[in-house]
């Protein structure tokens, strides 16, 4: 559902099927880890890439985002990008 | 005085159980004083003390099951059931242990990105001194049958030999584990992988130990003819840990070793 | 307040009718029990007969046996119906992620640019305000959407509860829970941490401001 009043878009990560309990932090963690995976092969700027930026942004805390940005800076995250 | 028309022995008076009890809470509480303090001492007095009292315990239930007879068949029955269900419970000590490892292996939490073994852990060869273990303690296993068969059979000698064997094997294993655990490239600490791996082979380790301590009591007893062919229940009780040990192993080898590679 | 004491707080979204309902159901299910029961019991003790047929009377075991697992179901259909229900996530216009700390909670909007904010409980006793129960930042949301509410927490678990809208979720660290969010009408809505955090868990309450969707706009691009 995209909502867009006043210029401003609402629009948010959709239900996923894929995780369909109360618990969603693998959605969080799954998107993220599409995210950098989608911008290790096609780059930032591709837009499926920017699909998963946006859903993990709307689903993962701000803190735990920088804590993996930072695992990746560092070389020690611990999934398979 | 009270008319003796039942099976059951009446235990007399013993300061044993209310000792014991103080005594292992005593224990509970210094291991909080460990944890918290770094001090051991206390904790390191009330262990001398539980296994001071747990040798007298168990020769005051020899003087009377063994010298003066008092564990007829009722009471052998008894004992039997409650082997049975202590070891139950032991296997469901056990079953938390799987659980846990089939919960985190199942579905890795995304601490570990999702993988299992997680990044890095380097897991040695199943097929190298855990199944060397395995076989060691299935050996072990036929051998304490081949000593019931032959403590049955009034064969005092073969009794010992294999009663012998069976304690050398549970040690070789034991020594075994020890080598693996330095060997290994990963730690207790090395996120849940480790955690769960060392708590469930660390126990079995235990269960090794307590059940070797078992047997090599009863091959004393054994060596000082405490027992007989129709009269051997502590040696039974031994042999029924000892299996029981040796499936924990089994299952500990195709889930914590095999599967898990 | 007072009534409110009493009973269930007024519901403010079609789920708390729904539970609120169902637990009238249940009420009337169980005054019908107990009157049934305090009849019998009433009846018994005042008799001075006695049955010679009562043992072994096999009508009245089947029939004490039958009738309390059909009652149970006409409370379980109703109540896991409810159940999966409030479990169900709907087409979300917006995804607000809730943190609980010690001892206040904090709210991100991050579907636009990051509004990120803390509310505290308001400490001004010279204000009218209510004691003990409105933050200095309220929480702003829509009303008539549905709205995805990710609820974590940074240190122990503390509980984000809304009575007048049936939600209450555990706030777990390490664990993003999810619940289905969705208003009838604007107003004020309180609530408080219901899981005992620590020795401010009673101060750190929860209100929703609930305003219609251009003024929430308007709030967005101001913040």
């Amino acid at each position: 559902m995209v909502l867009e009043v006043d210029g401003v878009k609402l629009e948010t990560a959709p239900w996923d099927p894929r995780f369909p309990n109360t618990n969603q932090t693998k959605y969080c963690y799954q998107s993220f880890l599409d995210y950098q995976r989608c911008k290790k092969i096609r780059g930032e700027e591709f837009d499926a890439c920017q699909y998963y930026k946006r859903v993990s942004k709307s689903i993962c805390p701000n803190a735990w985002i920088d804590k993996w940005n930072t695992q990746i800076e560092e070389n020690r995250f611990p999934g398979n990008i | 005085m009270m008319k003796i028309n039942q099976p059951y022995f009446i235990l007399n008076l013993s300061p044993w159980p209310i000792l014991m009890a103080l005594n292992t809470f005593n224990l509970m509480i210094s291991n909080i004083m460990i944890m918290n303090f770094k001090f051991n001492m206390m904790s390191l007095m009330n262990m001398f003390m539980i296994i001071s009292i747990s040798i007298l315990w168990w020769r005051d239930v020899i003087r009377e099951s063994t010298f003066q007879g008092n564990h007829n068949f009722y009471i052998m029955n008894l004992i039997k059931f409650s082997m049975i269900l202590f070891i139950i419970s032991e296997m469901f000590l056990f079953i938390s242990f799987f659980w846990n490892f089939l919960h985190n292996s199942l579905a890795p939490s995304i601490e570990l990105g999702l993988n299992w073994p997680p990044k890095n852990i380097n897991f040695f060869n199943p097929l190298l001194i855990p199944l060397l273990n395995t076989i060691i303690l299935l050996t072990s296993s036929f051998t304490v049958t081949l000593t019931h068969l032959y403590l049955l059979n009034n064969s005092k000698k073969k009794t010992i030999i294999f009663m012998n064997l069976t304690i050398i094997l549970s040690i070789y294993f034991l020594m075994l584990q020890m080598l693996e655990y330095n060997q290994a490239t990963f730690t207790f600490s090395d996120s849940i992988f480790g955690s769960s791996f060392y708590m469930a082979t660390g126990f079995h380790g235990l269960h090794v130990i307590i059940g070797t301590i078992f047997l090599m009591i009863n091959l004393l007893r054994m060596m000082k003819l405490h027992f007989s062919f129709i009269h051997h229940i502590s040696f039974e009780l031994a042999a029924w840990y000892w299996h029981f040990i040796d499936i924990i192993w089994l299952f500990l080898y195709m889930t914590f070793y095999w599967w898990n590679n | 307040m007072t009534w409110l004491k009493l009973s269930f707080q007024n519901s403010n979204s079609p789920l708390m009718e729904q539970l609120i309902f169902f637990h009238d159901h249940t009420i009337f299910i169980i005054i019908m029990i107990m009157s049934t029961i305090t009849y019998m019991m009433l009846f018994i003790m005042n008799n001075k007969f006695i049955n010679i047929k009562i043992s072994e009377n096999q009508m009245i075991e089947f029939i004490w046996t039958t009738t309390p697992p059909i009652i149970l179901i006409f409370i379980a259909m109703p109540s896991l119906h409810l159940l999966y229900l409030m479990d169900e996530i709907k087409c979300p216009i917006l995804t607000i992620k809730i943190f609980g700390h010690q001892w206040f909670w904090s709210y991100e909007y991050s579907d636009f640019s990051n509004i990120e904010f803390e509310s505290y409980m308001m400490n001004d006793l010279n204000k009218e305000n209510f004691r003990l129960i409105e933050v200095d930042n309220k929480t702003i949301i829509p009303f008539k959407f549905n709205i995805r509410l990710l609820i974590s927490s940074d240190d122990v678990i503390h509980s984000w509860t809304i009575p007048s809208l049936a939600i209450k979720i555990d706030a777990i660290p390490g664990r993003m829970n999810q619940i289905n969010l969705f208003m009838n009408r604007p107003g004020m809505y309180f609530g408080q941490c219901s899981e005992i955090c620590g020795i401010n868990h009673s101060f750190m309450p929860i209100q929703i401001e609930s305003i219609n969707l251009n003024k929430f706009i308007y709030w967005i691009k101001n913040f």
